[in-house]
């Protein structure tokens, strides 16, 4: 055996390599085209959110948590509100828990319809990216709608929500709804339960048995594509999801065996759109009248949050996976002592190392990708005028005024004059 | 006079093809982008593309060795040479006895140099993308030469004096011959040839070599600048020679016969023709197959040659030796 040694090539998938969408690094040693071993390195995309984190009150970290990630941005940032109002001991209203799921779900179906474009372009099948991400348009308007931005809506705020949904929003979900079930999800289904290129090429690739799912501890859609029934939601009977009807998505439903392969997590993703559909129109229905916050107004916030004392977890299940939130209080400060997360890519990736050994090259990007690893995000915006293909490139200061001309547009109630104060990056001590 | 003659009609040729190939792949994003409901990049911008590259420094690496930079440069030549032999809707202009060999192996060669060109740039990426086309070239050629012999052989029995050249295949029209056993048995040769020239190109299914997403680019992976607007210039003319080849068996007509033109005039209007039977074989072969395929394994690529396209290719073959035979009558 010692002498095929030599024959070994090591090839670095990373970096910065066309499959994958953050820095990471795989270090893949071949023997022609079978892998022979996996060595994943991390860390390339260290940006000290905890430590600014430490320089925020419990408000402004609301903003920071949003944007650790553009896709689950509303996790994070519910997550992060679900600990600090554990740590309090924060009584939400029931409408804003409802309001949380319908945004949260529709969170989760633009977060798949990405990722399930995501693996079509990893496999070379571009027309699924294209289509997939043309059909993840309707709910990304709808969102933007509702929270005032595509990407980051801030939606949450601690004790609640921050923009109630009004009648000509739900109007608006029941109309998206709609179009999904009849135009998008009869294509999704055709592609991803029956097409024959996509199942040649997503059946048998990166194989995560359910052993190896629970002893890396696999979160959310890579582990139930395992057939590991864990779902947050469901087990925790997290806010009002228990009364909404929840249950783990497994592949079996849908095609009776489990595998656990990249296919079987696809399955899991294409299930979980349309219960994400059930889910908002059942929540459309339910949801009382009532206030959306515990608090009116931030600083009222900040003197409870100031006396509060010990520490809170807030737990979600993120379209990635189980998200973990930790905040320990400082009694006195506005600022939390420690605030700590855990995303569900880190086990992930670790599973579907793992997995790979033994199989193909050509497995590689779409396995990574069936993870759906968090992308990171961008700090500049370029606008283009698309009748005269005028560029102009905003700064801070341009972000920040559309930011509070939006505020306004939406919420005329607020007083405030549309002149930005200064950078986001002041700290505030 | 004659070798005057014949350079200064191969590099028109070589002019018209160029322009004609890169026009194509404009045609093709386009098309390939409406498909997919974008817009797409204008028509003219694999031309831009080229323009840029040309200007462009060329980044060799440290460890390549001379091979690299005199690759692309024997690529093109060889894609050059090629052009002598493609029928372009009439007979090539060097029609020999024989030239469908030296066809076959200048497209060989052209993707036999991509291997050295990468092999000798020293990345691991282009070595894994040799290893990929060299695998996927012992695996195309055998239907296809299987196939194109057969063809010639069945024209041959009509009695042509060149059998192995591809002028024949103006001379004798293979859908005329007019035995129902032979049109089946083109008809399964002509999905034969379809995918044998996808898997060419390497679009869809077999753009295993150059995946992007996997080894990012393959064998062009080390290449930049002018070094690679000569490969990317050289694989859009054995685009086009390989889709005139199966143009030239299966859809030989020419329209100035009809309209009754001679000379220049009449090799001109085939020439322009022909190009649109180009663009047509091409947009079924690469647009609507990139569209609406994936990549596959190169297990499943190699196991889909032999245990596939090679039966079929055999069974248009059997058809076609049957009804010369007359076994059934």
């Amino acid at each position: 055996m010692e002498n095929r040694v030599e024959y070994w090539v090591k090839i670095p998938i990373g970096p910065i390599h066309p499959a994958l969408e953050e820095p990471e690094k795989f270090i893949i040693t071949l023997d022609g085209e079978r892998i022979v071993n996996v060595d994943v390195k991390l860390g390339y995309n260290l940006r000290g959110v905890e430590w600014i984190g430490m320089r925020r009150n419990y408000i402004q970290i609301l903003y920071l948590a949003e944007r650790m990630c553009g896709i689950c941005s509303f996790s994070h940032n519910y997550t992060y509100s679900r600990a600090v109002e554990e740590m309090a001991g924060i009584e939400v209203p029931e409408r804003a828990e409802y309001i949380r799921v319908i945004v949260g779900e529709l969170e989760r179906i633009h977060s798949h319809l990405l990722n399930l474009g995501v693996v079509g372009h990893a496999i070379g099948y571009d027309t699924v990216l294209h289509l997939g991400w043309l059909a993840r348009e309707r709910v990304m308007d709808l969102l933007e709608a509702i929270g005032g931005n595509r990407v980051n809506y801030s939606m949450n705020t601690i004790g609640g929500v921050r923009r109630d949904i009004e009648e000509k929003h739900k109007r608006a979900i029941l109309e998206m709804i709609k179009y999904y079930r009849e135009k998008v999800m009869p294509k999704i289904e055709e592609i991803f339960l029956y097409d024959p290129t996509v199942e040649a090429r997503l059946r048998d690739a990166g194989v995560i048995p359910k052993r190896i799912a629970i002893e890396y501890s696999a979160q959310g859609p890579t582990a139930r594509g395992s057939g590991v029934e864990k779902d947050v939601r469901y087990n925790e009977q997290l806010g009002v999801y228990p009364d909404l009807g929840i249950k783990p998505v497994t592949p079996k439903e849908f095609t009776g065996v489990i595998k656990g392969d990249v296919f079987d997590r696809m399955v899991v993703r294409v299930g979980e759109l349309w219960q994400s559909m059930e889910l908002i129109e059942r929540a459309l229905d339910q949801m009382p009248e009532g206030k959306i916050k515990a608090f009116p107004k931030d600083n009222v916030t900040l003197v409870r949050l100031k006396k509060a004392e010990g520490e809170g977890v807030g737990r979600y299940e993120a379209p990635r996976g189980e998200l973990i939130h930790y905040v320990m209080a400082n009694p006195g400060s506005e600022i939390p002592e420690r605030w700590k997360m855990r995303e569900p890519t880190f086990p992930n990736l670790f599973a579907v190392a793992r997995a790979l050994v033994g199989e193909q090259l050509a497995d590689v990007p779409v396995a990574i990708a069936s993870i759906d690893p968090c992308l990171s995000c961008t700090d500049r915006v370029a606008v283009i005028d698309a009748k005269t293909g005028k560029k102009k490139v905003l700064t801070e200061k341009d972000l920040l005024k559309a930011s509070i001309e939006k505020t306004r547009e939406i919420n005329p109630n607020i007083k405030a004059k549309p002149e930005p104060v200064g950078g986001s990056c002041g700290g505030v001590r | 006079m004659n070798i005057v003659y014949l350079t200064l009609g191969l590099i028109a040729i070589y002019l018209y093809v160029s322009f004609a190939s890169l026009l194509w792949e404009g045609i093709d994003r386009k098309l390939v982008a409406r498909m997919q409901r974008r817009i797409g990049p204008p028509i003219l911008q694999p031309f831009y593309d080229f323009l840029k590259l040309v200007s462009k420094e060329s980044i060799i690496p440290r460890d390549a060795n001379r091979l690299f930079e005199i690759a692309p440069i024997l690529a093109l030549a060889s894609s050059i040479a090629l052009l002598a032999y493609t029928p372009l809707g009439f007979e090539p202009l060097l029609a020999t006895k024989g030239d469908v060999i030296v066809f076959i192996y200048l497209l060989g060669l052209i993707a036999f140099i991509r291997v050295m060109g990468a092999v000798s740039s020293g990345s691991p990426y282009a070595q894994i993308g040799a290893q990929r086309e060299i695998i996927m070239l012992v695996s195309r050629e055998v239907p296809m030469m299987l196939g194109l012999f057969a063809i010639l052989w069945r024209l041959s029995k009509l009695g042509v004096e060149k059998p192995f050249s591809l002028g024949t295949l103006y001379q004798y029209n293979i859908w005329e011959i007019g035995t129902p056993l032979t049109v089946v048995g083109i008809f399964v040769l002509l999905l034969v040839f379809l995918l044998w020239l996808a898997s060419e190109i390497e679009v869809g299914y077999f753009n295993i070599p150059e995946a992007e997403t996997e080894v990012a680019e393959g064998p062009m992976a080390e290449y930049s600048g002018r070094h690679l607007a000569l490969f990317k210039l050289s694989n859009a003319l054995k685009e086009f020679a390989s889709a005139s080849l199966v143009v030239a068996i299966f859809l030989p007509w020419g329209i100035s016969g009809h309209i009754g033109l001679t000379g220049v005039a009449a090799m001109v209007l085939d020439l322009i023709f022909h190009t649109l039977k180009v663009f047509a074989v091409l947009f079924v072969s690469m647009s609507v197959f990139r569209a609406i395929t994936g990549r596959l394994r190169i297990t499943q690529a190699v196991g889909m040659f032999w245990s596939r396209i090679l039966p079929m290719s055999l069974i248009g073959v059997l058809l076609l030796i049957i009804d010369v035979l007359g076994v059934i009558s």
